[in-house]
C-alpha cells in the first residue's frame, strides 16, 4: 500500500505539468483581446494597451508564453493578474475560506445524505422514503440563488441564527452557506447510499446475520452500511473537488471571497496566470482526494487489494 | 470613466453616476451643528470589487473611483448639480486664451502621511499616468496636453511596443513655484477646468514613486479619510477622518468601512438587517418594494448613465438615415423601462443627459414612439423587412432582456423579425465593434468624466474619436458636428458652449447613428444609523458629508 | 508503472461480503434471457411507483412533442411588455414571464429543447464513463493511470472555461446539440468514477474468479459479468443528472456560450426567473417545479427498473 501511494504521488508531477500546459493552451484559445476588455466602453490608449500586451507576453506565441511562464514558476514566482496582484497571494487569502466552506458542505451532505438514504433504503417505498426522493429533488431543481436567497432571508434576516454573509473567525458563518452548498449533492447522496443498502440489506449474509438473531441495528451498520458505502464514498470524493473549485454561486451570494469567484473572474478577464495557478492547484486536489478515495475502497472491502 | 464592469447577471447591472435632485436624507440633519463638528462614529458602506490597484490614474470604473474619493481631493471638486467649486487644492485655474492654463494651489494641503501637497506632486502624478509605459488606465485624460505624445512609446502595426517614449514630462506642463503651474494644451478647450475634478488629476506624493505597486494596497491621499489598512481584494478597506486635512468640506464620521459584496442582493439584505449602513444601488426587483420599506432613507436621483444602440453606419443597410430614424421610433422606451428596469432608468429624449447643464428635454424628436412615421420612413427608404435585424450586446451582463424587449416592439411595430447576438464576452465584443463588425443595432453605454455637454458628443460621435483611439463605434463622421463641438470648445463663456454643444446634438439627432435608450437612475439605500447621505453626479457617496447617529 | 493491481481473495474471511450475486447470474441459471425480461416486465407492471414515473415521462415526452396542445392556444413568442411579470391567473395558469409572454406556453415549448439537452448529454455521459470507468477499473494499472489522471484534469478544468472554449471554437455550433456535448465532454468524470469503483468491487467477488478460472475471455466477464452488477450507482447518478443538466444549460447561456433568446428552454427560464424573485416567484417557481418532476419521473422508472431486473427481489 505505501509503495502505491507513493507511486500514485510522483505521477502527481508529469500531470501537473501536462494539466497546465493543457489549460494555459485553453485560456491561449479563448477568442477575444482581454486588454481591450479592460479599457471597456472607452478605450485605452494605444501605446498603454501595447504596454500591458508586453507586460504579460500577450503577443508571444503559445509555447513561449508557457516556456515564459514555466521559468517565472521555477524562481517561484507565480505571476500577477491584470491588476499586478500576485497570483499566488490571491491563492493563499482565498483558499482557507474555499476549504472552511467545502468542510462544512461535506460534512453535511454526508451526514445528512448518508442517514436519510440508509433510513429510506431498509424501508423501502415507505413515507420516508418517498419524502426523501421528493425534497431531495426538488432541492436539485431549484437554483442555488434562490435556496441562498431563501436561506440568507429566513435564516439570517428574520429569524437572525446566522450571519446573512461574510467569513467570520471560527466555523459558525459558515454554516449555512454550507448548508446551501451541500443542498445540490444531498440527492445523490441519499440516494447513492439507498439504492446500495436496499440492494445490500436482501444479500445472503444480512440475511444470515438476521437469522442470527443479530439486532436490526447491528445489522444495518456493521455489515450493510459498510458495504454500502464504496459508490457514496466514489462520490463524496469526487464532490470536495467540485466544491472546492466550483461554489462560484454561493460564494458570490454569501460574499465569501473564495476560490470559485476568482476563478470565474479569471477566466472571464482571461487572466492566463490566475487561471493557470489555481486550476493546476485544483488538478492536484483531485489526484490527492482521488487517491484518498482508492486508498478507503480497501478499507471498505478488505478484498481489495493494491500492490 | 468607463462602465466597464465585469459584473454579470449574478449580480445586478451597475448604474456608475447620478445627482441628487429630490431625496437628499438627512442633509439638513446637521445643519445646526456649524461647519467644522464632527459628529465621530464610523459607519460601513458596499462597493463591488474595484477592477485595479487603489491608484487614482488607473481608476476609470465606479468601485474604485468611489474609494479613491474619500482618499484624495482634487484641484476642484464638483458641487451636488455638478458645478465646479473650489473647495479643492487649487485657489484658481485661469487663462486667457483657453490654450495656457495656470493653476495656483492653495496653501497647506498636506498628504496622510505629513508631505505637503505641491504644484510638483500634480505634475509628477500626471506625468506618471500618462506615461505609457506605466500603463494606467486613465493615460488619454492628458492627450490635449502638448507633449502628450512624447511619453506613449512607439509601437509597430501589430502594436508591439518597439522602444521608449521620447520624453518621461508633458512639455506643456510647467512647475513655477511651490504652489504654481501652468499647462499648455495642443488647442484651445475652454472647459478644462471643468474636468480636472476627475480623479485621473489627482495628486501623487513622493513616496508613490518609490514604490507604486504597494501604493496600489496602501494609498496615501490628501482626502479627508485616510487609509487604516491595506486594501484586501474581496474584502474592502477600512479609512479614517484625516485630522490635517487642509478642505472645507472634512470628514463627518470618524471613520468609514467599504466592505466588497460581490452580489448586490447580498448587499441590500445586509442593510435590512441593519449590518451595512449603505448600498449605492438596489436591485431591480427590490425597488418596488424599497421605497415603502425604507421610506426617506430611500434615495432615487437622475444618473450620468446613459444607455444607446449604435448603428453600424458602415453596413449598406443603415446607412439612410431614415432607416435609423424609422427603428428608433418604432421603440416604446417607457414600457422598456417599466416592464424591464422596474423604473431604475428612464426613457432618454436626447443625447446630452439631464445630470448636465444644456440638456434639453425632448430634444430627440426620433425618440417618442410613433409606429406610423416609423413604418412610413422605413418604406421610403427602401429598407428590406425579409431580413431579419441582428440586436448585439455583450454576454453576462443582464443585457438580454431589454435587447429582447426591443426585438420585440420591431417585431411587431415594424414586421421585422430579429436575431439576438448577444453571445461574446466584453473582450470580444468590443473589438468586433473597432473591427466594423457589427451587423446591426449594438449595445452600448457612457458615464461621463466630468459634467460637461462635450463629454456625451465628442468622446463618442467625432471624427477624432473613430476606434481604435476612441468610442465612435458606429463610426458616424460628420464635419459639420464636429465644427460645432470645436466651437464649442473655444467659447469663451460656458452658455456660449453649451449653445454649440447643443447644436452639435441637434446634427447629431437628425443624423441618429445611435438610438438614445436610457438615462440612468440611481438609487441607494441607508440604515438608520447613518444620515447626510448623497449620491453625487458621478453617482457616488460623498463620504465627508455622511453623519453618523449616535 | 502499474496501479492498484487487485488480488482476489479466495474466501471472505471477514464475513462481510461486497457486492452480492448477480442478476446475470441468476438469468443464466433460469434459463434464457427472455424469461429475465418477461419477468422483470411482470415484476414491473405491479409497481405503482413505475406506472407514476411511467405516466409523467409519457407527458412529457408529449409536452416536448406537442407543446402546442399544452400551450393552452396562447402563441409563446406573442409578447406583450404591458403584461410583464402579472401573476398567475384562471385565463393564464403561469402567469405571464418580464416580456409579457404567456408563461405556460412558454414552459410547454421548452420542453424540447430541455430534455433533448438532458438525455442526450446524459446519454454521452452514461456512455463515457461507463466505457472509460470499466476499461479503468478492469484493467488497473497503467490503463487506469492514464485514464484516471485524464479524469483528474477534467475534474479540475472549470466548466466555464471548458465550455467557452468548445462552444466558442464553434466546431460543434451553438445549438441544442452543442450545449449537450459541452455539458457531458465536462460532466462524464463522477459517472465513470463511480463505474470504476463498482467494477474493482465487483471484479473480486467469487464470481468472477469463478467465471475466470471456467477460461472465460477478458470482454466476456467485463460485459456479461462485471457490467451489470456495477452500473446500479451510475444509473441512479444519471437519473439525477438529467435534473441537474437541464438546470446547468442556463449557466452556458449566462457566459453566452448556451441558448439564447429567443430560443425557448426550462433552463433560460429559471436563470431569467431567480433575477425576478421579489417581484415575480412564479417565474422561477413553475419551471423549478416541471424540472423537480421530470427528475422524479427519471428516478422512479429508473428504481423500478432495477427493482424488476434484480432476481433476488422476486423469491
Amino acid at each position: 500500500m505505501g509503495r502505491y501511494v507513493a507511486r500514485r504521488l510522483l505521477l502527481t508531477i508529469p500531470v501537473l505539468f501536462g494539466a497546465s500546459f493543457l489549460i494555459f493552451a485553453m485560456v491561449y484559445a479563448l477568442p477575444g483581446d482581454p486588454i481591450r476588455a479592460l479599457g471597456g466602453d472607452r478605450p485605452l490608449a494605444p501605446a498603454v494597451v501595447a504596454q500591458l500586451k508586453e507586460q504579460y507576453n500577450l503577443n508571444d506565441p503559445l509555447g513561449v508564453q508557457y516556456l515564459k511562464y514555466l521559468g517565472n514558476l521555477a524562481q517561484g514566482d507565480f505571476g500577477t493578474d491584470f491588476r499586478g496582484r500576485p497570483v499566488l497571494e490571491t491563492i493563499s487569502q482565498r483558499l482557507p475560506i474555499t476549504i472552511k466552506l467545502t468542510v462544512v458542505a461535506i460534512a453535511i451532505e454526508a451526514v445528512i445524505g448518508i442517514i436519510a438514504g440508509v433510513l429510506a433504503g431498509i424501508r423501502r417505498n415507505s413515507f420516508f422514503d418517498n419524502v426523501v426522493l421528493v425534497s431531495t429533488t426538488l432541492v436539485v431543481s431549484i437554483p442555488i440563488l434562490v435556496l441562498a436567497f431563501v436561506a440568507q432571508f429566513v435564516f439570517g434576516l428574520k429569524l437572525g441564527l446566522f450571519p446573512i454573509s461574510g467569513a467570520q473567525e471560527g466555523w459558525y458563518s459558515f454554516i449555512l452557506p454550507g448548508l446551501v452548498l451541500a443542498s445540490g449533492s444531498l440527492a445523490y447522496v441519499a440516494r447513492l447510499t439507498r439504492t446500495s443498502v436496499a440492494e445490500n440489506m436482501r444479500a445472503d449474509y444480512v440475511r444470515t446475520a438476521r437469522a442470527k438473531g443479530l439486532p436490526n441495528r447491528t445489522v444495518v451498520v456493521r455489515h450493510t452500511l459498510r458495504n454500502s458505502l464504496i459508490p457514496v464514498i466514489t462520490f463524496v470524493g469526487a464532490d470536495i473537488g467540485t466544491l472546492l473549485g466550483g461554489a462560484i454561486v454561493t460564494e458570490s451570494v454569501f460574499n465569501l471571497p473564495g476560490i470559485g469567484r476568482a476563478i470565474f473572474d479569471a477566466v472571464r478577464a482571461q487572466e492566463g496566470a490566475v487561471v493557470v495557478g489555481i486550476v493546476t492547484l485544483m488538478v492536484f486536489f483531485f489526484i490527492f482526494f482521488n487517491l484518498v478515495v482508492d486508498v478507503l475502497y480497501a478499507v471498505l472491502d478488505p478484498r481489495i487489494r493494491y500492490e | 470613466m468607463n462602465l466597464s464592469k465585469r459584473r454579470g447577471a449574478l449580480v445586478a447591472a451597475s448604474i456608475t453616476a447620478a445627482m441628487v435632485l429630490s431625496a437628499c436624507g438627512g442633509s439638513d440633519d446637521n445643519g445646526g451643528e456649524g461647519g467644522g463638528g464632527s459628529t465621530g462614529g464610523t459607519f460601513s458602506m458596499y462597493i463591488d470589487e474595484p477592477e485595479n490597484p487603489l491608484v487614482p490614474g488607473n481608476t476609470t470604473e465606479s468601485e474604485g473611483s468611489q474609494v479613491v474619493k474619500s482618499l484624495w481631493t482634487g484641484l476642484i471638486q464638483y458641487g451636488p448639480e455638478g458645478e465646479v467649486e473650489y473647495t479643492g487644492v487649487a485657489e484658481s485655474i485661469e487663462s486667457e486664451d483657453n490654450v495656457t492654463w495656470t493653476v495656483t494651489l492653495n496653501d497647506g494641503w498636506t498628504f496622510h502621511d505629513g508631505t505637503p501637497v505641491t504644484a510638483q506632486s500634480f505634475v509628477d502624478a500626471w506625468n506618471y499616468t500618462a506615461y505609457s509605459p506605466n500603463a494606467q488606465g486613465a493615460s488619454y485624460f492628458f492627450s490635449n496636453i502638448e507633449g502628450y505624445e512624447d511619453l506613449q512609446a512607439p509601437t509597430d502595426e501589430e502594436g508591439n511596443v518597439t522602444g521608449e517614449p521620447a520624453a518621461t514630462e508633458m512639455s506643456g506642463l510647467e512647475v513655477v513655484d511651490d504652489t504654481t503651474f501652468t499647462v499648455t494644451l495642443t488647442g484651445p478647450f475652454a472647459q478644462f477646468p471643468v474636468t480636472v475634478g476627475y480623479n485621473a488629476f489627482f495628486p501623487l506624493p513622493e513616496s508613490f514613486f518609490e514604490d507604486p505597486q504597494a501604493a496600489g494596497t496602501n494609498p496615501i491621499g490628501n482626502g479627508p479619510f485616510k487609509a487604516d489598512s491595506e486594501y484586501v481584494p474581496g474584502t474592502g478597506i477600512t479609512l479614517s477622518k484625516y485630522e490635517d486635512y487642509a478642505g472645507e468640506n472634512e470628514a463627518q464620521a470618524d471613520g468609514v468601512d467599504y466592505k466588497v459584496f460581490t452580489d448586490l442582493n447580498t448587499a441590500y439584505t445586509e442593510v435590512q438587517a441593519g449590518n451595512l449602513d449603505i448600498t449605492r444601488d438596489v436591485p431591480p426587483d427590490a425597488i418596488t418594494t424599497a421605497a415603502d420599506e425604507f421610506g426617506d432613507r430611500f434615495l432615487e436621483s437622475p444618473s450620468s448613465q446613459f444607455t444607446y444602440v449604435g448603428f453600424p453606419t458602415y453596413d449598406p443597410r443603415y446607412q439612410d438615415k431614415r432607416v435609423r430614424q424609422a427603428l428608433s421610433l418604432a421603440i416604446d422606451r417607457e414600457a422598456i423601462t417599466d416592464a424591464i428596469f422596474n423604473g431604475t432608468r428612464a426613457p432618454a429624449d436626447a443625447a446630452i443627459a439631464p445630470v448636465v447643464d444644456g440638456y434639453r428635454e425632448g430634444a430627440c424628436e426620433y425618440c417618442e414612439v410613433d409606429v406610423e412615421r416609423a413604418n412610413q420612413l422605413l418604406d421610403e427608404a427602401g429598407f428590406d423587412r425579409s431580413q431579419p435585424i441582428d440586436l448585439w450586446f455583450n454576454s453576462g451582463a443582464g443585457h438580454d432582456a431589454w435587447m429582447e424587449a426591443i426585438g420585440n416592439q420591431l417585431r411587431e411595430n415594424l414586421d421585422l423579425e430579429y436575431q439576438l447576438r448577444g453571445d461574446l464576452d466584453f473582450s470580444q465584443y468590443l473589438p468586433l465593434g473597432d473591427e466594423k463588425g457589427y451587423t446591426g443595432p449594438f449595445r452600448l453605454a457612457w458615464a461621463m468624466d466630468y459634467p460637461s455637454p462635450q463629454n456625451y458628443l465628442e468622446p463618442l460621435y467625432s471624427t477624432a474619436a473613430l476606434p481604435p483611439a476612441g468610442s465612435n463605434s458606429s463610426f458616424y463622421s460628420n464635419p459639420e458636428f464636429d465644427e460645432l463641438v470645436a466651437q464649442g470648445n473655444q467659447a469663451s463663456s460656458n452658455e456660449e458652449a453649451i449653445e454649440f454643444y447643443q447644436q452639435a446634438e441637434d446634427v447629431l439627432l437628425e443624423d441618429m447613428p445611435i438610438i438614445p435608450m436610457f438615462f440612468g437612475l440611481e438609487q441607494a439605500v441607508h440604515s438608520e444609523n447613518v444620515d447626510g447621505v448623497f449620491v453625487d453626479v458621478f453617482g457616488q457617496v460623498d463620504t465627508s458629508k455622511v453623519t453618523v447617529n449616535n | 508503472m502499474s496501479d492498484p493491481k487487485l488480488t482476489t481473495l479466495g474466501h471472505d474471511e471477514t464475513g462481510a461480503g461486497t457486492v452480492t450475486p448477480p442478476a446475470e447470474e441468476s438469468a443464466d441459471v433460469a434459463g434464457t434471457q427472455n424469461s429475465l425480461w418477461s419477468d422483470a416486465w411482470r415484476q414491473l407492471r405491479r409497481n405503482v411507483l413505475f406506472w407514476i414515473g411511467a405516466t409523467l415521462g409519457l407527458l412529457f415526452v408529449l409536452i416536448a412533442l406537442f407543446p402546442k396542445v399544452f400551450a393552452r392556444g396562447a402563441d409563446p413568442r406573442d409578447c406583450s411588455l404591458s403584461l410583464s411579470g402579472q401573476a398567475p391567473s384562471a385565463e393564464h395558469w403561469f402567469g405571464f414571464d418580464q416580456q409579457g409572454c404567456d408563461y405556460m406556453a412558454n414552459v410547454a415549448f421548452g420542453a424540447r429543447n430541455s430534455l433533448i439537452i438532458g438525455l442526450l448529454a446524459v446519454a454521452v455521459i452514461l456512455v463515457l464513463g461507463v466505457l472509460v470507468g470499466a476499461l479503468s477499473g478492469f484493467f488497473g494499472g497503467l490503463v487506469d493511470s492514464l485514464l484516471s489522471r485524464v479524469a483528474d484534469i477534467f475534474y479540475a478544468l472549470p466548466l466555464i472555461l471548458g465550455a467557452l472554449v468548445v462552444l466558442r471554437s464553434g466546431f460543434l455550433g451553438r445549438g441544442v446539440v452543442a450545449v449537450a456535448i459541452a455539458l457531458a465532454a465536462f460532466g462524464w468524470m463522477t459517472a465513470m468514477r463511480l463505474v470504476r469503483s463498482q467494477v474493482i468491487a465487483v471484479k473480486s467477488s467469487d464470481y468472477v474468479a469463478a467465471a475466470r478460472a471456467m477460461g472465460a475471455s477478458n470482454s466476456r466477464i467485463l460485459v456479461r459479468h462485471i457490467l451489470p452488477n456495477a452500473v446500479a450507482p451510475v444509473l441512479v447518478y444519471a437519473t439525477i443528472t438529467v435534473g441537474v443538466l437541464i438546470a446547468a444549460e442556463a449557466t452556458l447561456t449566462f457566459l453566452g456560450v448556451g441558448l439564447q433568446r429567443p430560443a425557448i428552454s426550462w433552463g433560460l427560464q429559471i436563470d431569467a426567473g431567480q433575477r425576478l424573485l421579489r417581484t415575480a416567484p412564479h417565474l422561477v417557481l413553475f419551471p423549478s417545479l416541471i424540472l423537480t418532476m421530470t427528475v422524479m419521473a427519471f428516478v422512479m422508472m429508473g428504481d423500478a427498473l432495477r427493482d424488476a431486473l434484480d432476481p433476488r427481489q422476486r423469491s
